[in-house]
């Protein structure tokens, strides 16, 4: 059950990691601030502007 | 240094169960587990390769890939971690020392595992083997497994190696330093016509999968307003809550999968979503301009994480779908067409098989993954190598299914999906008639039956190979799950991940295009080189987007369906890019270790140079008109005494492919030079060998943090 129980932790880290929830959360984390709609939209603004300009594999 | 954890193998190391007998006895029973791994790997390798004129189980390949892989990262990638390049878990990685919250930041292994699979992993994989399945399995599925190992994995993890040394840099960054300025420039400019070349032939590949298609065309257009919907949810709504989001774009798409059967049927909706290939190629081009000038939030992120989820479930089901009906192949080990007169793409096995599957045995394109996002976030070296060689291994394993799917086909199916009107006749009578003439009976009434099967009008000249991939996933899905009666929706499902998926890059790969475009242009003009400034962002948007639908428009125009010279024009391109890693490379283990384990790279280099060098000089100068842009314009020009606009264009055109291929030619010649002349002077003695890696810091990280 337990093994069940990391395996699914696993995932869900992956899917947060490659949904950049958890790059949000160490965004929070570094510069000391609180979730809120503008704080996420800062981030995501400046976060998406470096993940698209980086080439996408074929 | 420390040791990178071994159990047993090359360098005799046994588990660490203590001394005495028992360790003995367990020693013992590891080395016969990898004799038997070994074993079964030639046996299953040379069953695949020595069967002839009986069905093979598709469990033979999944066999003879797992093992060969298994012995190559035991034994080859874990030598050339501890012997080549003595990864290091003391010294501190660039996501330690430079850790800032964003870019660089230690993850778990897994984790970046699973985030640098994703990100390799495009519809080249699916695409490459589906087409090379022309020769047969057995061509494709050696080079796969073979290719990987010995190319792809190691091109993969050397370049990781060497970004995670010097601070995360590109690798344009490293070919300016490792070779020089000349290297550097040229390996920026051919990244960026590949983006163009590949842009247009993933781009045709939607087109010929959608054409004539309500269903297929609904569902995606459906997509859109699905993307719009979740970038608002994300923005304003919900922001930060992504899973929740792509979960909900999820349903939707689904939704819209089930509501294209009825948009199908309608009499009324029917029509204004069954589009002719050039009403979508400039559908694909609008799109492609509105995704790189609109803002990323609006369009491109929410796209981006529904393909991502997506594509990872899809390659997922695949595996296990693969596994659990393990289906025999239908299409035999070798056909008649390694001949070089194969109706889908001409050219002969070599070289043209190793360029037709480039990613899934070894990618260019994949250099610019691992010396970008990935080598910031590895927390500790020695990870390096289940990322950058182990990922790539998955990536050549997701090939081995696509091949395995497209081989699942009749024959006489397969061709008559694949093949264009130009070569197997205009009319479904004449085209049953020539294929089967090959040898691969097929009838009208087989592939009509088969069509309705899948909810389509007709299966004939859908060539690109996606609409046949789909056809293979939907017969191992529907016989997983829910039987003949969801095939339809099995294989419209199909089409939507390969065409979501497709999208995804073409929307990606234009703003990345245009941002190399505006750094080009600042040195001309400041204005023009700022991403905020409107005027500047429509005007190369609206260039990336003419040059790589130039090429889409001539792809849909092309009376041979447009694969037959775009394919290999992107294959060469991206193997050419691969090279250029591989001299990076070559480089930085020179300059490491001299010339003695130079052959590491320099083997795939090789090979890569032998092949890409004859077939880019085969697409220029082969007199066969349907292998030679030069014979092609040549027989175009003869043909008529007074040429229309049309074949003037179909000239323009050829002459234009192969300028482009010397082009390409030149650029990595250039770069090859260039290695060489830094590679004399190292092993000479008369230029410094210089390792430019960041210097050592003890790491502080422990692995409990991670």
């Amino acid at each position: 059950m337990s093994l069940v129980r990391s395996f699914w932790r696993f995932v869900l880290a992956l899917l947060r990691e490659i949904g950049d929830e958890n790059a949000y959360q160490r965004h929070l984390a570094a510069h000391g601030r609180v979730h809120s709609g503008a704080e996420w939209r800062r981030f995501s603004e400046e976060w998406m502007r470096a993940k698209y300009a980086r080439a996408k594999c074929c | 240094m420390i040791k990178i954890e071994t159990n047993a193998g090359i360098d005799g190391h046994g588990p660490a169960l203590g001394s005495g007998s028992l360790a003995r006895v367990a020693k013992f029973l590891w080395r016969l587990f990898w004799l038997i791994i070994a074993f079964g790997a030639a046996f299953f390798l040379s069953g695949i390769a020595l069967n002839r004129g009986e069905h093979i189980n598709s469990i033979w390949l999944v066999l003879a890939a797992a093992c060969t892989y298994a012995l190559g990262y035991r034994f080859y990638a874990k030598f050339i971690a501890a012997r080549v390049m003595a990864l290091n878990d003391e010294r501190a990685t660039p996501a330690e020392r430079l850790r800032d919250g964003h870019d660089f930041e230690p993850t778990n292994k897994w984790i970046l595992f699973g985030h640098h699979f994703a990100a390799i992993a495009g519809p080249g994989p699916l695409v490459g083997p589906v087409l090379a399945a022309q020769f047969g399995y057995l061509p494709g599925t050696l080079w796969i497994v073979i290719g990987a190992v010995l190319g792809g994995a190691v091109q993969d993890f050397v370049i990781l190696f060497a970004s995670m040394r010097r601070d995360g840099k590109s690798l344009g960054e490293m070919a300016r330093e490792e070779i020089g300025k000349v290297g550097g420039f040229a390996a920026l400019f051919t990244v960026l016509l590949i983006m163009v070349i590949l842009l247009a032939v993933v781009g045709l590949v939607v087109v010929n999968a959608l054409k004539g298609s309500p269903w297929g065309t609904f569902t995606i257009a459906a997509t859109m307003p699905v993307a719009l919907l979740m970038g608002l949810y994300l923005h304003y709504w919900r922001p930060g809550k992504v899973l929740e989001c792509s979960g909900l774009g999820f349903v939707l798409v689904m939704a819209s999968i089930f509501a294209g059967r009825s948009v199908a049927a309608s009499a009324w909706l029917s029509p204004w979503f069954t589009w002719s290939a050039m009403a979508l190629a400039v559908a694909i081009i609008a799109y492609g301009f509105l995704a790189s000038a609109l803002p990323v939030w609006l369009l491109l992120a929410p796209r981006g994480y529904l393909s991502t989820f997506i594509k990872l479930g899809v390659v997922l089901m695949l595996g296990v779908g693969v596994l659990v009906v393990h289906p025999d192949l239908q299409l035999p080990a070798l056909t008649r067409f390694v001949d070089g007169t194969g109706p889908l793409f001409a050219g002969k096995v070599f070289p043209f098989c190793f360029i037709t599957i480039a990613c899934g045995a070894i990618s260019g394109f994949h250099a610019l993954i691992s010396s970008g996002t990935t080598p910031k976030m590895i927390a500790k070296e020695s990870n390096a190598l289940p990322i950058g060689y182990g990922s790539m291994l998955l990536e050549s394993f997701v090939a081995i299914m696509a091949m395995i799917a497209a081989c699942v086909m009749q024959p006489g199916v397969y061709f008559a999906v694949n093949s264009p009107a130009g070569v197997v006749g205009a009319t479904p009578a004449a085209a049953v008639a020539k294929i089967a003439s090959w040898g691969f009976p097929v009838t009208v009434t087989e592939m009509s039956t088969l069509a309705h099967s899948v909810g389509e009008q007709t299966l004939f000249y859908r060539t690109g190979g996606a609409p046949s991939l789909a056809l293979g996933m939907a017969h191992i899905f529907a016989q997983t799950g829910g039987g003949q009666a969801l095939i339809a929706f099995w294989y419209h499902f199909a089409i939507m991940f390969e065409a979501l998926f497709i999208l995804t890059i073409i929307d990606a790969g234009t703003r990345v295009g245009r941002f190399m475009l505006q750094d080009l242009l600042r040195h001309f003009s400041e204005p023009l080189g700022r991403v905020n400034w409107m005027p500047g962002v429509i005007l190369t948007s609206a260039a990336i987007v003419a040059a790589w639908g130039y090429f889409l428009i001539q792809g849909v125009r092309d009376p041979l369906g447009g694969i037959n010279s775009l394919w290999p024009m992107f294959g060469i391109a991206n193997q050419l890019l691969a090279a250029i890693a591989l001299c990076v490379g070559t480089t930085i283990l020179l300059k490491m270790h001299g010339a003695k384990y130079m052959w590491i790279t320099c083997t795939p280099l090789a090979w890569l140079v032998i092949v890409t060098f004859t077939a880019g000089w085969q697409k220029i100068f082969s007199p066969v008109p349907a292998i030679g842009f030069l014979a092609q314009a040549d027989q175009l020009q003869a043909s008529l005494a007074a040429p229309t606009v049309a074949t003037r264009t179909l000239i323009f055109n050829a002459r234009l492919d192969a300028a482009l291929c010397a082009f390409l030619l030149l650029m990595v010649a250039t770069i090859l030079l260039d290695s060489f002349r830094v590679w004399y002077g190292v092993l000479s003695g008369t230029q410094e060998a210089r390792v430019v890696e960041a210097p050592f810091v003890l790491s502080q990280l422990r692995a409990e943090k991670l």
